[in-house]
């Protein structure tokens, strides 16, 4: 059946877990000062210690890498229960969701050796480079390129929007290995790339809500030890495509503006008038729906699957619930925009939510993904 | 995952369905004609006594079945025929069913046609005989009547008849999405423009991912609802699950239209069965709006800082 979306419950060992990760919050409520629930605004390596020091980071991992090898299911609760809660994430984030897990599939057992337990430890953090300032969406346009030293490669062009580089310790950068050729996707290799090296250069670019989250990275004859190439060289194009279905389905498609929703019930009490009521029911009745599809996608994880065009399909409807939910809210929120906890949790969530259909894949290449797994490309 | 017996009725029900509501069956409906070898199929294979508990069949299967009934629009009023044998009986009147408005019962499937009608009233339930009839259509031009009924009894029924009415729309909606997007790929491969397929063109292949999108979260959310059966939550996921596949119904059927240009817009083309069933289903029982309200309502006594709590334990 076409994109058919699995009755999928977390299994009780999950479920279990949610109110140890919810004592952990109360304990640690000093992390949580933040109006947001979006997972890239918050950096505090010192939460992401505490984590780590719980086995909540690279918790699918191996034991042997200082994983916990836990279930998607076990993780999935961590992670949205630290999200609803608007816990600082950013710090661990892309080295949990995302490099770690690349490093295991393709990484050389040494790499994995070296940087997975401090990942898992919470003290070890990376940062994605593949947009460039002519390269985004159009990812296999990347013109960074490296070439053969002794022992590695020089690495010379720029990485743009690479979000936290700037106190993170590590970048996976996308690069030219080979001149382009007729298969574009060919001649493309990732790179693990300490981001304090000789001749890596990280200037914060500050965005339209005054955060400096991005940065631009030039890199001028760059060395980057052969030991620190992501698999073969060549095979960077299948890597950036295999993880999509880990990127694009977790909690953090659909809860970036949740805290909105929480401040907005406060505001309107036990007693709604019938819109206050509806526009609460709106946004529930959308939200209870998104988190069973993006839960069938961790079971389907679970299972070894793939599921890259589920995936841009939670990210999808959850991007534009991301962004609907404030706008819902807004307009039944009683006193409109006064002072108080609606009114920061709306103008901060407002500010970041331009983002959120554009990071990670924008909704039209989303929707290009969806359309070729509906046979229509 | 459906279970064996569940599939096997389900593709029994779908083999059926396709046989005996064809475009020709669906036009003679909307003409007030009763799609009698249909109805005839269903007792014979007795689709109708499904929601009966002795019968061994799942609550879940009775929801099943209308996903396989909306994907056809089947002519005739299952929901009403299986949702009245489970909580009358099995009887051999036809007894519809619909809502107590003043004296009268109104919105009753093919109460022309009815012995008997059963009448929601405030989550209770009432049953008795047809007197006379004042009939009417929805906006698919299925008949909607309204009834005078006389020998009224009340009948117990413990289990929601409300919000099971409105999971059965819920259930005919989430098939009736689902044929609708395939109505709308089938048609965008075949129809072309400018030397190629209209699926060529990236406008539409983004209507229809769209479409895709808000199908796929309909039938995830249907299946939530049917799956909260008998639970705690049951009217929660009820109200949860009309809202969201309400929505979904506007945003689907206008998509799928536009892609189908002029030719959708045509009476001789069977889109227009699918999308005014839609539009006609998600407002009864319940529009979106009424539902939000009560799921909205739950979630304001609960508080702002349980919310979060009532989203994470669902199923
Ligand atoms: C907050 C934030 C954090 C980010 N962090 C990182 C990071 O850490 N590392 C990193 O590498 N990148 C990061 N990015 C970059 C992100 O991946 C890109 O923004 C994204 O891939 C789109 O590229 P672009 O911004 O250059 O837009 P473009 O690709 O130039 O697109 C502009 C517009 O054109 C549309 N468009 C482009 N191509 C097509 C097409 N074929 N058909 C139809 N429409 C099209 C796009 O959808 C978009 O609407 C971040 C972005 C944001 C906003």
């Amino acid at each position: 059946m076409l994109l058919h979306f699995d009755r999928v419950s977390l299994p009780d060992t999950a479920q279990n877990l949610r109110a140890e990760v919810r004592t952990f919050l109360t304990r640690h409520a000093d992390h949580l000062l933040r109006p947001n629930s979006d997972f890239s605004s918050g950096h505090d390596p010192a939460f992401s210690e505490l984590l780590g020091s719980r086995g909540w980071v690279g918790m699918t991992w191996p034991k042997e890498y200082g994983g916990a090898e836990r279930t998607f299911f076990e993780r999935y609760v961590v992670t949205e229960e630290l999200l609803a809660a608007g816990a600082p994430v950013s710090a661990h984030w892309i080295a949990d969701r995302q490099s770690g897990p690349l490093l295991l599939r393709y990484g050389s057992a040494q790499q994995c050796a070296r940087f997975l337990p401090d990942i898992a430890a919470g003290r070890s953090f990376f940062s994605i480079g593949m947009s460039e300032p002519n390269t985004g969406s159009d990812l296999a346009s990347v013109r960074t390129s490296a070439r053969r030293t002794d022992g590695g490669w020089l690495v010379n062009g720029t990485k743009l929007w690479s979000t936290d580089a700037h106190r993170n310790h590590y970048m996976v950068a996308l690069v030219r290995t080979e001149p382009p050729s007729e298969n574009r996707h060919a001649g493309l290799s990732q790179f693990i790339v300490e981001l304090s090296a000789d001749g890596v250069e990280v200037r914060p670019i500050r965005n339209m809500s005054g955060g400096e989250d991005f940065n631009e990275v030039v890199f001028t004859d760059a060395f980057v030890a052969d030991d620190q190439v992501v698999g073969e060289p060549g095979n960077g194009w299948e890597q950036v495509t295999s993880e999509l279905g880990y990127e694009r389905s977790g909690p953090e498609r659909f809860l970036s503006a949740f805290r909105v929703f929480v401040e907005f019930v406060r505001l309107i009490g036990d007693d709604p008038a019938p819109h206050e009521a509806a526009a609460i029911g709106r946004i529930a009745s959308h939200l209870m729906t998104l988190r069973r599809m993006s839960v069938s996608v961790a079971g389907m994880l679970e299972e070894g699957k793939s599921p890259a065009v589920e995936a841009a399909l939670v990210k999808e409807l959850g991007n534009n619930f991301e962004k609907a939910l404030p706008e819902i809210a807004r307009l039944a929120a009683p006193g409109g925009l006064s002072p108080g906890s609606f009114r920061e949790a709306f103008t901060d969530t407002l500010l970041l939510s331009p983002s959120f259909t554009l990071r990670g894949g924008t909704r039209e290449i989303l929707r290009g993904v969806i359309a070729r797994g509906l046979g229509l490309r | 995952m459906m279970n064996e017996i569940t599939q096997m009725l389900v593709d029994s029900a779908a083999r059926m369905f396709a046989d005996g509501s064809t475009k020709a069956v669906l036009d003679d409906v909307e003409l007030g004609v009763y799609p009698q070898a249909l109805h005839d199929m269903v007792v014979e294979n007795g689709f109708d006594r499904i929601g009966i508990a002795a019968e061994g069949f799942a609550t879940t299967d009775v929801f099943e079945l209308l996903k396989s009934a909306g994907r056809f629009a089947v002519g005739v009023p299952l929901a009403e025929m299986v949702l009245a044998a489970r909580w009358v009986g099995e009887s051999g009147d036809f007894v519809s069913i619909g809502v107590v408005e003043g004296a009268r019962v109104a919105q009753v499937p093919w109460g022309r046609r009815a012995d008997r009608v059963l009448a929601l009233v405030d989550g209770a339930a009432r049953i008795g005989h047809v007197c006379h009839v004042t009939t009417g259509t929805n906006i698919a031009g299925e008949p909607r009547d309204t009834v005078t009924l006389e020998a009224v009894e009340e009948i117990a029924v413990d289990e929601g008849p409300f919000e099971m009415l409105a999971l059965s729309r819920v259930a005919l909606m989430a098939g009736c999405l689902e044929r609708v997007l395939d109505l709308g790929l089938t048609y965008a491969g075949e129809r072309e423009q400018f030397g190629r397929p209209i699926s060529k063109f990236q406008a539409i292949q983004h209507a229809l991912a769209v479409v895709a999108a808000e199908v796929a979260a309909a039938k995830r959310a249907a299946d939530a609802a049917i799956d909260a059966l008998g639970g705690e939550r049951f009217a929660q996921e009820v109200a949860a699950a009309k809202a969201r596949v309400g929505e979904a119904v506007g945003i689907v059927a206008e998509a799928v239209h536009q892609v189908h240009g002029a030719m959708g817009f045509t009476h001789e083309h069977e889109l227009h069965h699918f999308t005014r069933r839609l539009w006609a289903w998600r407002d009864e029982y319940g529009n979106e709006v009424f539902w939000q309200r009560r799921l909205g309502g739950h979630l304001a006594k609960l508080g702002a800082d349980h919310v979060w709590d009532f989203v994470a334990t669902q199923s």
